[in-house]
């Protein structure tokens, strides 16, 4: 049983991992790497009743972990997709249904208002349509829980190469906060009597705290991926370098890369892949780090002589 | 989310105490109506929308107009996952598949073939059982399980009676509504030691069903979360849990409580899911109870009020079968009895009686008989 949740969990994830590549979240393009996988054939064979209902209950528990958080919306939305498919293609009936737990009700309701106003129609529609279909099961926990079921050392593992990079610290010190700072600074180094109240090297440091975060970061990353080095530091300084509208601009733009990047898409091709990245050159496998997808942006739009760090 | 400030509901949202093994304890009525509070009546209700309707309401609300529903809902169709003709044989797993799962079911299949193994008995009757009771509607409208109401799903486990029992671990699944009791409960649990007779009875053999243990020792009790509910139907039941309680009272445990289980819905507990608690009844038959799942009501449950308790799975004990025919349970033990094949021995009540008593029931011959329950007398 314990083996049997393994593979299912491998299948999924190799199907996840080829919709990630495509950095889309339509769809269309989720269902051509379904089709090309045979998934509906996931059902086959598996024809006894209760075996039937059991294996349907074990791979919608499954798929429903890529639905929720810590995975990047791209993947979520992949999430959402693969349980539409096993759903509908599910041999079980009555239908099982999908069990979402109320602890997670909040997170899907998020999704479901962040994809609305991202203009994802297919994604918003299909999430919608579950709903209408009655395919959830408003539960408890997502899966029954029965101590007798539990084996040793059956842990559920995270998969990392789904997961949005830790960019708190980097949030928490943006730009505003560094320029405000550095008001306040000049403000106060004009009025000041005799002694320091900020420590005259309070922006400087705090800055350089962030900056050796994210070297760490890329080298936690890159210890684990020998092909990518530089490249990260260097566009993490150009967002802190002060050419504020430009830097504005590139901000949004990597905000909106892990929204699946298909926020740019008008109303009127909204439903067509959007091949904005088409130059983006095959990388490794799985692995569309924070630092590949920073370079395409920041390197299209940028002169390459503009990439020193001007604080 | 820090400043939020404290939510009290927030409690009675389930969430773990250990991954995967149980959930902190939390208000089951609150619980649902939390669930409820969330949700749209449509949302848990038992009709099937209307698909124009549906997409009706969505160009409403997204401001689309009927040609964007329309292409968005074919490009979302599940036609686009289709792999296959729709006629395919769904039953043969394929051969060439690249999915890992598949490999693995086609390994097995294909060693089971091998061993020439049929669907087991489990299997049939899970199918039997579920057959019974899928969306079965009620007969009138005041039987129908309201929207919005809770299912709980109960497994209670056999007492580790058997060896063999140790390893795997036979239990009975039961749906409940938060509406019943935990006297609802405990007369849903069915164990052969509340049919146990005691005494012999070769004199008597009529009288016998008279002295089942369910009707002479009718207490019984569940222990939750700190709580003995005990069964005080009847005149003749006791709190014996009484004992429990002096007991740790004397010897300075935390105290315990107690109520009575018929005044005890589900609505009103609070409980941990996945957490093991106690049956106890005939003095010492002690089963673990587990509430695996808590759930609003769905549209494919059965809505049948009268149904529920409903049985969704139970596990098959082998039987022990008539000594002399070989196709009844069971029902008579005899020792120094010179009829019987062996000592002691085991008979059915038709071949008990035809061998052992003459046409007027007058007893024939010396031996002891003794009314014999079998643990699978209730498959
Ligand atoms: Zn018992
Ligand atoms: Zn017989």
């Amino acid at each position: 049983m314990a083996h049997c949740r393994q593979l299912i969990t491998d299948d999924c994830e190799d199907l996840l991992a080829r919709f990630q590549k495509t950095e889309s979240v339509r769809f269309e393009v989720f269902a051509k790497i379904w089709r090309e996988m045979k998934f509906s054939e996931m059902f086959y064979g598996s024809t006894e009743v209760l075996k039937g209902k059991t294996f349907s209950q074990q791979i919608l528990t499954t798929a429903y972990r890529y639905f929720l958080p810590p995975y990047t919306f791209q993947i979520r939305v992949g999430g959402l997709y693969l349980l539409y498919g096993l759903y509908s293609s599910q041999l079980a009936r009555p239908k099982v249904q999908i069990q979402v737990a109320l602890k997670d009700w909040e997170e899907v309701k998020k999704f479901e208002k962040d994809a609305a106003q991202a203009q994802h129609f297919d994604a918003t529609y299909i999430l919608r349509k579950l709903f209408s279909q009655h395919a959830f099961y408003f539960a408890a926990m997502p899966r029954h829980l029965s101590k007798c079921q539990k084996k040793r050392n059956e842990k559920e593992s995270v998969c990392e190469e789904f997961m949005e990079r830790a960019s708190r610290p980097q949030e928490l010190v943006n730009n505003e906060l560094l320029e405000e700072l550095s008001n306040v600074h000049e403000h106060y180094e004009r009025y000041r009597l005799s002694k320091t109240l900020v420590h005259p090297d309070l922006v400087p440091q705090i800055h350089q705290i962030v900056t050796d975060f994210t070297n760490w970061q890329f080298l936690v990353v890159s210890s684990t991926q020998p092909d990518h080095q530089g490249g990260v530091v260097s566009s993490l300084i150009l967002l802190f370098s002060p050419q504020s509208s430009q830097r504005a601009e590139l901000l949004a733009a990597i905000k909106s890369r892990s929204y699946g990047q298909a926020v740019e898409a008008s109303k009127s091709r909204r439903h067509r892949q959007v091949e904005v990245h088409s130059q983006v050159p095959q990388r490794a496998p799985r692995k569309p780090s924070l630092k590949s997808r920073t370079d395409t942006i920041l390197f299209k739009n940028v002169p390459r002589k503009k990439r020193e760090f001007k604080w | 989310m820090a400043t939020c400030g404290p939510q009290p509901e927030r409690k009675n949202i389930p969430d773990y105490e250990y991954i995967d093994v149980n959930t902190k304890p939390f208000h089951i009525g609150a619980f649902r109506d939390l669930w409820l509070e969330r949700l749209k009546p449509s949302d848990y209700s038992y009709k099937e929308e209307d698909e124009e309707a549906f997409e009706a309401e969505f160009a409403n609300e997204f401001g689309l107009n009927a040609e964007t529903v329309n292409d968005i809902k074919s490009i979302c169709s599940f036609d686009a996952l289709r792999c296959h003709p729709v006629d395919r044989d769904t039953t043969v797993v394929p051969p060439d598949s690249s999915l890992r799962t598949l490999r693995q079911r086609k390994r097995r299949q294909d060693y089971k073939a091998n061993l020439k193994i049929n669907t087991n008995r489990h299997e049939l009757y899970a199918e039997e059982l579920e057959r019974l009771t899928v969306g079965r509607k009620p007969a009138g409208e005041e039987n129908r399980i309201p929207e919005g109401e809770v299912i709980i799903t109960i497994n209670i486990y056999y007492p580790t009676i058997f060896e063999r029992f140790k390893y795997v671990r036979p239990h009975a699944t039961l749906l409940m509504t938060g509406s019943h009791t935990l006297a609802n409960l405990r007369d849903a649990i069915c164990c052969v030691s509340d049919l146990q007779v005691c005494g012999e009875f070769s004199n008597t053999p009529d009288i016998a069903p008279d002295f089942i243990s369910k009707d002479h020792y009718k207490s019984s009790f569940f222990f939750l979360e700190g709580v003995f509910y005990n069964d005080m139907r009847f005149p003749e039941c006791q709190a014996i849990s009484s004992t429990t309680i002096e007991w740790a009272k004397s010897h300075n445990f935390p105290s315990y409580q107690q109520a009575k289980m018929e005044d005890t819905k589900f609505v009103d507990l609070t409980i941990k899911v996945g957490f093991p608690y106690l049956y106890c009844h005939q003095g010492d038959c002690e089963h673990l109870v587990i509430i695996t799942d808590v759930r609003l009501s769905h549209k494919s449950d059965c809505q049948d009020k009268k149904l529920y308790p409903l049985l969704t799975h139970k596990h098959r004990v082998t039987t022990r079968r008539c000594t002399v025919c070989h196709i009844y349970i069971g029902r008579w033990l005899t020792t120094n009895d010179h009829f019987a094949p062996c000592d002691p021995c085991l008979f059915c009540d038709k071949c008990f009686r035809m061998l052992h008593y003459d046409k007027h029931g007058n007893k024939l011959g010396d031996f002891l008989a003794y009314p014999y329950v079998d643990p699978g007398a209730f498959n």
